[in-house]
């Protein structure tokens, strides 16, 4: 089990009232591999300091996990697949 | 004999990361700002003055920022 913080960006066109539902529902990849969420932080509706995929804003979200590292890299596969994620970022935060 | 210009060996302007921040976090835009020019390009550590291995965090954290859209990639900025 390891420590991971993922960093997610979404799709402005999102109700900022859905995100934290619909995030909830990905982790739940985690929550049946024994994993745990500690903590979610939804940072809210950000300006991009460049354009991805023509919107100049973005919904930021940080997860603080600690899971196996199949299951980590599996569920950042699957925000990766959906539309709304325009970009992700899976680090841990101890390591070297 | 002419002597060589004594230069001084010019003040060590101290690591301003001590005085911050212990660990270096992408997510942390005013800190990392900080280290970076008006263009977005990332100081030198001859600017800066922190540590070797200071610079090389601050590096990694500006580069991972810089994936997230937190940062510019270039601002033309002139």
């Amino acid at each position: 089990m390891r420590h991971y913080e993922l960093m997610v960006i979404l799709d402005p066109d999102l109700e900022e009232r859905t995100v934290a539902p619909s995030l909830d529902k990905f982790l739940n990849v985690v929550r049946k591999a024994d994993g745990t969420v500690e903590n979610v932080n939804i940072w809210g509706r950000r300006k991009l300091a460049y354009e991805i995929k023509k919107k100049t804003e973005g919904i930021y979200a940080v997860v603080d996990m600690t899971t196996e590292p199949a299951v980590a890299k599996e569920l950042d596969r699957q925000l990766n697949l959906n539309e709304a994620v325009l970009r992700t970022k899976l680090v841990r935060p101890g390591a070297r | 004999m002419a002597k060589p210009p004594v230069r001084k060996p010019k003040k060590k302007s101290n690591p301003l990361k001590s005085a911050g921040v212990e660990k270096v976090d992408y997510k942390d835009v005013t800190v990392l700002r900080k280290f970076i020019s008006d263009r977005g390009k990332i100081r030198a550590r001859r600017v800066t003055g922190v540590s070797v291995q200071q610079q090389r965090e601050i590096a990694k954290a500006v580069k991972n920022a810089r994936e997230m859209a937190l940062l510019p990639y270039s601002s033309s900025a002139r």
